[in-house]
């Protein structure tokens, strides 16, 4: 086995004009098995290689990932302790309501005025975030068609 | 009247001088083949699609080539200029003139000096490994083992080519033809051939890219022959994720280990895997850009019309030729088929989990070898995704051809 790189080597260092003809039964059988081995045997050096480190960046890549889900663990407890001090704490006061300019100040309070009396009694505490006007969908001929199509019912 | 004999005259010279009085030359009507064949490579080119990146060019370098006084280009000025001293007077079956054909060639001549100089099928192969993604066959590395069977084909079929009586060059450059990579082709053959060989670069070329375009037909009833229903059907697992780190040292560790197991694979080898680390660096853009394509189209337009103006009458229109296509094909074939068989052990070995089909990609074809796998594959399982699989053996392919070219060139010198 130990002489096997040393007669690849030879074979190699073995050479055949590129013009000679009428090759003998014996050159062409040492090109085929030189060629052959050689390929082989770099790519089986590349193999070994190429596996080895794939071992090891798998096992560095696993301890990452264990470091990294550690941490995220220890960061999902800790958040879970905040959450729960947060519980304890009063509830904020609710952002002001976004309002659409040229919406009254009266429209907003009686709207909220509106929810207030609707949930009263549920336990709830409804929120306004936002009073936009609802550009109407119809056109003025639209809308009369409509009403007009409507108004018996 | 003076005035018009000296038209006549004029009419006469301009005719005797024009292409068309070459084609009634002697030899000329070799020159009217040539130009037809060249037609028929560019209907099969735009037509049908056969590798029309290459053939095309190909193609219209044979037309250029076989224009009767274009003198684009000077098969003369390629020929060995034998008896030459070089300095420790050693004789030198190996030298080329290339200052005449600076001073008088034509531009196909002075293009031409990239192949024999062997410059453009490494910057190919620069393109190519700015292109490929080594990942599936560095997350499987067994694949390289497939791709280093399906490079029997190389080696059987120079048995073939030396029963034929071939010269070693001949037999060589044949063979190359199995590993179905037309720059390695190329390489070898620019190398190897001499004024004295049966074939020029352009023909192994020529038959090269015609097998290469021919994947799709010559691949699939080998493949279905050579393998069982229950072995097609195999569906294989995932690849496991690769990382940046590892893709960054793949291309450093191959250029270590194979340039210096052979040396004259390096060329090769050493481009592929710069481009493929200019690819992975990450902080390259503007040099991947270039290689994947601006170099990659220009080499491309320069390899094509210039191996194309080798094809000339004499060299295609003769016996020699339909031996290189007849062993091509053999080639091909055998690479196909020991890529398979292998695939096969490996599905006995594996216990049945990787599927034989994959072995075929071996051939480096890229990545037209592996879609044909997953094409055969889907036959059997229509859900069945083996590209990726494929890949892997099919880019281990590429470089077991160079390794391959680099074994045969270290042999026959």
């Amino acid at each position: 086995m130990s002489c096997l790189p040393s007669t690849l080597a030879m074979l190699l260092s073995s050479n055949i004009p590129p013009d000679k003809t009428d090759l003998d039964g014996g050159t062409i059988a040492s090109v085929v098995i030189t060629g052959i081995s050689v390929v082989f045997i770099g790519l089986i050096i590349l193999i070994l290689l190429v596996t080895l480190y794939g071992k090891v960046f798998e096992v560095i890549n696993a301890k990452a990932d264990a470091k990294a889900k550690a941490k995220a663990e220890e960061e999902a407890k800790a958040k879970a302790a905040e959450a729960k001090k947060e519980e304890v704490k009063a509830a904020p006061a609710p952002a002001a309501p976004v309002v659409e300019d040229g919406i009254e100040e009266e429209v907003v309070a009686a709207i909220m005025g509106a929810l207030s009396a609707m949930y009263a009694g549920s336990g709830k505490k409804p929120v306004l975030k936002g009073v936009k006007a609802v550009k109407p969908r119809r056109s003025a001929w639209s809308a009369a068609g409509v009403m007009d199509n409507t108004r018996p019912f | 009247m003076a005035i018009i004999q000296s038209f006549l005259d004029t009419l006469a010279q301009l005719a005797q001088e024009s292409g068309f009085a070459g084609f009634f030359a002697d030899g000329g009507w070799k020159n009217i083949i040539m130009i037809l064949i060249s037609f028929v490579f560019m209907y099969l080119a735009v037509a049908k699609g056969f590798e029309p990146l290459l053939l095309l060019p190909i193609s219209f370098g044979m037309l250029l080539t076989n224009l009767p006084f274009a003198e684009m280009y000077h098969p003369e000025y390629w020929n060995y200029v034998e008896e030459f001293k070089e300095d420790a007077g050693t004789v030198n079956d190996h030298y080329i003139d290339y200052q005449r054909i600076l001073e008088h060639g034509g531009l196909l001549d002075i293009l031409y000096m990239g192949v024999k100089l062997q410059i453009y099928p490494p910057l190919i192969f620069l393109g190519i490994g700015a292109m490929t993604d080594f990942g599936p066959l560095i997350a499987s590395p067994r694949s390289f083992l497939l791709g280093a069977a399906a490079q029997g084909g190389i080696f059987f079929t120079f048995v073939g080519a030396a029963i034929l009586n071939m010269s070693a060059a001949d037999c060589a450059s044949i063979a190359i033809i199995g590993g179905a990579d037309g720059p390695t082709s190329i390489y070898v053959s620019s190398k190897l051939l001499t004024t004295h060989s049966a074939n020029s670069v352009g023909t192994i070329a020529l038959a090269a890219y015609t097998y290469m375009a021919l994947v799709p037909i010559i691949q699939p009833p080998i493949m279905r022959a050579l393998t069982t229903k229950k072995e097609r059907s195999v569906v294989m697992g995932q690849l496991r994720p690769v990382s940046r780190l590892e893709k960054l040292i793949f291309p450093v560790l191959v250029t270590l280990i194979i340039a210096l197991m052979i040396p004259s694979a390096a060329p090769l080898v050493g481009m592929l895997m710069f481009g493929n680390l200019l690819k992975e660096s990450g902080c390259c853009d503007r040099l991947v850009k270039t290689a994947q394509n601006e170099l990659m189209n220009i080499i491309t337009i320069f390899l094509g019309v210039t191996v194309g103006a080798t094809t000339q009458a004499d060299k295609v229109i003769s016996l020699d030729f339909g031996k290189v296509m007849l062993l091509g094909v053999v080639a091909f074939s055998l690479g196909t088929a020991c890529g398979i068989l292998l695939g096969k052990l490996m599905y006995v070995i594996s216990g049945g989990k990787i599927n034989p089909l994959i072995g075929s990609a071996g051939v480096s074809a890229v990545p037209m070898a592996a879609r044909i796998s997953q094409k055969v594959g889907q036959e059997e399982v229509p859900t069945n995704y083996l590209l990726m699989h494929a890949m892997g053996p099919n880019v281990a392919g590429v470089i077991g051809s160079a390794v391959a070219a680099g074994v045969l060139l270290a042999i026959v010198k």
